[in-house]
């Protein structure tokens, strides 16, 4: 589903953000993506969502080869994505219903299937009884579970996060983590960045490490069992 | 189509409903941009029209010490009718002339008492073709006319009229010159504003571009609004700039260009009044377009 080949970013002269990564993740895994600041998690995943461009290497996303992808054929890229930050990004002057009917709305949705998809999908993260507050009303986590919402309710191939967890309570972190269970279990391949080494504990998949822009490692959980 | 259109319509009307403040900034500079064009077009149009009247008023006399017979008099007025630059040759009598000077003289009538007609002379008026109303037509009439020995005395404004066309040449290239900078300056001020205002919704903008909005998509609503803000900006305009044509321009102008015979004074013609709300629509969305490249992007060139 995700392939780099001997993956760079340089920003400044000689500064290398990724250097040399190579990396499959195949459809249906669930990927952590860590290591300690500046290691380049961030920059893997804006080079996956075409935010920025590898300055050599190549990427291929379901089998398309985005390295040089122009910006009219960006946005059909990421209709295939669902993508989360740990800011949220929500848009503010828009109610919760609003915001999830966005991607399904920029697709050129019928309005009763936006609306039956949403109330589902809001359902789903138990956020049915709020469609009609806007975000700054909602709690951190609440706010969260609105991002989780819109990023799956196109069923996006891959779900790309960062940080999704990092300003979150650990109980709302299992909430958050439960909804992302339950997309990988109906087929979403999931490529998570994070440092929080307690929710890999608790969830143990596999974990792709970067130090310095280098892949650093790349493990299958200890107890396969926990995995599942 | 339809449905797309009547969306970005509503999501445009919302985005303005949801920031008045940003979109009465964005109305009033358009508003106030083409006021003062308006006030300047206003003032251009009206000397405009009085330079031509006095155009209109361009004329030769040619004065006749010893007049002939009404028989020759025709004769000479259809020979210099055929002239092409000539539009009308009137014959004024010793009498014609003499009475419209009693009347110029108005309450001073009494001075020419005990006068009679004699003391003036008869002339033939000679009105130029509204084509041939300019310096070099005048100066050919006049050559053919001194060529002839009946006419000696002419009187004409050549040197007023090479002083009234350098002064319609200078009102049309300072009128288009200025007029062209105020249209700059108000689509420099109004892009800059939008782009403000764009500036405050700027993570907005880059969340749509993050959930797979195309360019136009994204654009769209935000280019109405630009419009529809521009349409209202120009609307203000108008509304303000007749409010300051009667409060003040009629009045100012009125009293200045009094003196020089003209004594009303007119607002905007409709077609213009139509064009300053257009236009307005236009700055606003081509504000809205240059301020909007710089914030959809999608991720680094």
């Amino acid at each position: 589903m995700i392939q780099l080949f001997n993956v760079c970013k340089v920003y400044q002269r000689d500064q290398y953000a990724l250097r040399d990564v190579t990396l499959k993740v195949e459809k249906g895994e669930f990927v952590y993506l860590t290591g300690p600041s500046g290691a380049g998690k961030s920059t893997l995943l804006k080079l996956l969502y075409c935010a920025e461009r590898p300055s050599r290497g190549q990427i291929l996303v379901n089998g398309r080869n985005i390295t040089r992808f122009g910006s009219a054929r960006i946005p059909y890229l990421r209709r295939n994505l669902g993508i989360i930050f740990q800011d949220f990004k929500l848009l503010h002057r828009r109610t919760i219903y609003e915001n999830v009917a966005f991607p399904l709305e920029v697709q050129g949705r019928k309005r009763f299937e936006i609306s039956k998809k949403v109330y589902q999908t809001l359902k789903n993260v138990g956020l049915e009884h709020r469609l009609k507050h806007y975000p700054l009303q909602l709690s951190g986590g609440e706010q969260q579970r609105v991002a989780v919402a819109r990023a799956l309710v196109v069923d996006p191939l891959i779900l790309l996060a960062d940080e999704p967890t990092g300003n979150l309570d650990p109980e709302v972190t299992m909430d958050i983590m439960g909804l992302f269970k339950s997309a990988n279990a109906r087929g979403t391949t999931i490529l998570m960045a994070t440092h929080d080494r307690s929710l890999m504990r608790e969830f143990p998949r596999r974990t792709v490490s970067l130090h310095a822009g280098s892949l650093a490692m790349d493990d299958l959980p200890l107890f396969r069992g926990a995995a599942e | 189509m339809i449905v797309r259109t009547g969306y970005f319509l509503r999501r445009a009307l919302r985005n303005m409903r949801q920031s008045p403040v940003l979109s009465l900034a964005s109305i009033g500079t358009v508003a106030v941009a083409l006021a003062l064009l308006a006030f300047f077009a206003i003032a251009v149009l009206n000397v405009q029209q009085l330079t031509a009247s006095w155009g209109e008023n361009l004329a030769i006399v040619a004065y006749l010490d010893d007049v002939p017979d009404k028989k020759v008099i025709n004769s000479w007025a259809k020979e210099i009718e055929s002239y092409p630059e000539v539009a009308s040759v009137n014959y004024v009598s010793r009498k014609e002339a003499f009475e419209r000077f009693r009347k110029r003289l108005g309450e001073d009538a009494d001075l020419v008492e005990g006068l009679g007609p004699e003391v003036l002379p008869a002339s033939l008026e000679i009105a130029l073709a509204d084509d041939w109303r300019n310096e070099s037509a005048l100066t050919a009439v006049v050559d053919r006319l001194r060529k002839d020995n009946r006419f000696d005395d002419l009187q004409y404004g050549q040197g007023w009229l090479e002083k009234l066309e350098a002064f319609l040449l200078l009102l049309r290239v300072s009128g288009s010159a200025l007029g062209g900078f105020l249209v700059f300056a108000a689509l420099v001020i109004v892009a800059n504003t939008i782009k403000l205002t764009l500036y405050a919704r700027q993570d907005e903008l880059e969340a749509m571009t993050m959930v797979g909005g195309t360019s136009l998509f994204i654009k769209l609503p935000y280019l109405i609004e630009g419009a529809l803000q521009g349409l209202l900006g120009g609307l203000a305009a108008l509304g303000l700039s007749f409010l300051a044509f009667q409060v003040i321009l009629q009045k100012s102008l009125g009293n200045l260009l009094l003196i020089t015979g003209i004594d009303t004074i007119h607002f905007l013609p409709l077609i213009w009044q139509g064009l300053l709300i257009i236009g307005g629509g236009l700055i606003g969305l081509l504000g809205s377009l240059f301020a909007l490249r710089k914030f959809v992007r999608f991720g680094a060139p």
